[in-house]
């Protein structure tokens, strides 16, 4: 592989690649052809018109008075060769026999004694010497060429060259932009909030690609749909029944027994709330955005906290009006703080703005962090660490599955790390332009 | 003979109400329950109460519809507490807006609706407002600021957010329904501990340095909450409810 050449990445080059290699080809083979056939038959026809035009021209100098020839040696020159009266110039022995010498044999090699010889220089070029009857010397210069390529030949080549890129272009293009289309709408692909509709025109394969996407999109969202109605309907059934337990429960008499049926009913209820609150939370932006005081909303939040008596701190100050989903902004702060406050009793907030504009909100805390392995799936729905993030701590499993997607639907993305000396640090990036 | 607060409980689940009533009964209140909006019309023509509790979900005419007649008929100054079905943000707002004082989510623990009903008693009945809040006006303006008393933040000339904390807006609405009028410190903490009764202490003076610097008030020159020395604080800016929410 290390000495193949390199076979470019994109489909579009290779598509392009092939054709006009393949039409390039194609081209030169029947441009050759051609040139060939021509040549061939050119030089048929030109031996042929050799042979008749030497004898003529030779039988008309032996006939004329030697005093007349140089007057007619004007009319018998040809285009490839012409008569001089005299012993031509100087040469070296052929080596080979041109076709054309054959032909001149031929024609009157039987009357006249005749000798060849080659005049050395850039151009091919050489001599038949003979004498006429009379004994005067006459000497055939031939300088063999084919006949030229006509001027406008190149351009037409260059401009049959244009017209083949400019269709591999075309070629090229039709086939890749439904590709690219769909790539995209694949990738923006959002079921709950703006479906991609793709258009069903086009080449037959294209428009059977964009209804396979637009009925699988469909389906999605079905599913999507479905599982919010299940969640939705379990979690309202759920609620009324639980609402009566609660008060029956408050109306029992004091003992052990009715602490715990309440505490597992406080569970329950936490269950329900958080199952309903992360469907919700999958079906993203439905809030309306609006533009938002940063450090009052933070600073509400920590006072709210304060005044339960958590030990809940903000450092730090935006100074940053922003477009963004309150509640939800609330809801993934209030579930990382929350968080803190399970596993470390004691929470810090910071906001920080960066130079290219964008917010990032921390929630820090100094409890026993999460391990490295742990990290990377924690945010999964119903996620639980082992050791000291179970059950009993009275987790669903699903507040950092909210806040994720939240922060998403806000544009943000909530990061996860491990503090410098213990604890866990909750970032939220938040982005600088507006939703 | 001493007065003992009556409350109508309207909720379709018949075992729910039951337990309400029962359990708010042993509390010491009187309680009257029915299981719809027809029952209850019934019952308001001939016997005038003190709250309503108001289920949300319910068929037939639901919580809301029934919190808007209530509030346009002669007993609008009857409060209402809304049991909102689910914990959802929408809900709770379109119940404000519908102009129910207090709501609380399903499923609630009868401990808490009893604080809730004894906030709202003493929250209408200690100091009434000089300002009542009607449906339609949600919006109270003063001086550069709006507050949006269903969202429960204030809005700036920009339109922009300023959030508020829970006993922040609360002391802020106590000051904006009673504008203009010096209001003593207990009046002040009572008025404002309102929803939350295990909520820790705040002085209400550290409350009003923090809703001056929320308001951008100047804290030795303020021009919204102003201080009378020895007796209070005093809202010194008038108050307008504006129609619609923009």
């Amino acid at each position: 592989m290390k000495y193949s050449l390199h076979w470019p990445r994109t489909l579009a080059s290779r598509l392009s690649l092939i054709f006009l290699i393949g039409l390039i080809l194609a081209q030169a083979l029947s441009f050759g052809a051609q040139y060939y056939e021509r040549y061939e038959s050119a030089k048929n026809t030109m031996l042929g018109n050799l042979e008749t035009d030497v004898s003529t021209s030779i039988a008309i100098l032996d006939r004329l008075p030697p005093e007349e020839r140089a007057s007619w040696l004007p009319q018998l020159d040809r285009r490839n060769y012409r008569y001089l009266l005299d012993k031509g110039s100087p040469g070296t022995a052929m080596s080979d026999t041109p076709i054309a010498v054959t032909s001149i044999k031929d024609a009157i090699g039987m009357d006249y004694p005749m000798t060849v010889t080659d005049i050395p220089g850039p151009i091919k070029r050489f001599q038949v010497h003979l004498n006429l009857t009379d004994g005067s010397p006459v000497t055939i210069d031939v300088r063999p060429a084919m006949v030229p390529l006509s001027p406008w030949l190149p351009f037409v080549l260059l401009g049959q060259l244009a017209l083949l890129i400019l269709c591999t272009w075309l070629a090229v293009r039709i086939a890749i932009r439904p590709l690219t289309r769909l790539a995209q709408a694949v990738e923006t692909l959002d079921p709950n909030t703006h479906p991609v509709h793709l258009d069903e025109k086009g080449p037959t394969e294209v428009a059977h690609a964009a209804m396979a996407f637009n009925a699988m999109q469909a389906r999605i969202a079905a599913y999507l749909k479905e599982r919010m109605q299940l969640l939705a309907a379990i979690s309202h059934d759920l609620q009324t029944p639980i609402t009566r337990m609660k008060l029956r429960a408050e109306l029992m008499d004091d003992c052990s027994e009715k602490e715990k049926l309440w505490n597992d009913l406080g569970e329950m209820e936490h269950l329900v709330r958080e199952g309903v609150a992360y469907a919700r939370s999958v079906h993203g932006a439905t809030e309306e955005a609006r533009r938002t005081n940063l450090d009052s909303f933070l600073d509400s939040l920590v006072f709210d906290y304060q005044d339960m008596g958590k030990d809940v701190q903000l450092c730090g100050k935006s100074d940053a009006v922003i477009d963004t989903r309150p509640h939800a902004l609330r809801r993934v702060l209030v579930n990382l703080t929350d968080n803190a406050l399970k596993f470390a009793g004691a929470a810090e907030l910071k906001v920080e703005s960066s130079a290219d504009g964008s917010l990032s909100v921390k929630v820090m805390d100094r409890g026993p962090g999460i391990s490295e392995e742990d990290l990377a799936h924690v945010m999964e729905p119903f996620y639980r660490v082992e050791n000291s993030r179970n059950r009993s701590t009275g987790g669903t499993g699903l507040g950092l599955a909210i806040a994720q997607q939240l922060a998403i639907a806000l544009g943000g993305a909530l990061t996860l790390s491990n503090r410098e000396g213990g604890g866990l640090c909750a970032q939220l990036k938040l982005p600088a332009s507006p939703l | 003979m001493e007065h003992v607060d009556h409350i109508l409980i309207v909720d379709d689940d018949r075992e729910i109400r039951e337990l309400v009533g029962n359990y708010l009964k042993k509390n010491g209140l009187r309680t009257t329950v029915v299981a719809d909006g027809r029952q209850m019309r019934t019952f308001l023509e001939s016997t005038p109460v003190d709250l309503i509790v108001l289920d949300i979900m319910m068929p037939g005419d639901d919580g809301l519809a029934l919190c808007r007649e209530i509030r346009a008929g002669k007993h609008k100054a009857t409060p209402v507490l809304m049991l909102t079905a689910r914990n959802d943000e929408t809900d709770r707002i379109i119940g404000l807006e519908m102009g129910a004082d207090d709501y609380l989510v399903k499923p609630f623990a009868a401990r808490e609706l009893l604080a809730r009903i004894n906030a709202v008693l003493r929250r209408t009945r200690m100091l009434p407002p000089n300002l009542v809040v009607s449906e339609s006006g949600r919006m109270l303006a003063f001086g550069r600021w709006r507050l949006d008393t269903s969202a429960r933040h204030l809005l700036d000339e920009d339109g922009t957010m300023v959030a508020l904390s829970g006993a922040e807006y609360r002391l802020l609405r106590v000051f904006l329904d009673h504008p203009q009028r010096v209001l003593n410190r207990d009046q002040l903490l009572n008025l404002t501990q309102g929803r939350d009764a295990d909520l820790f202490d705040r002085s209400i003076d550290l409350l009003v340095s923090r809703l001056r610097q929320r308001l951008l008030d100047d804290a030795r020159e303020p021009a919204y909450i102003k201080t009378v020395r020895s007796e209070g604080y005093v809202f010194s800016l008038p108050v307008e409810v504006l129609g619609e929410r923009s």
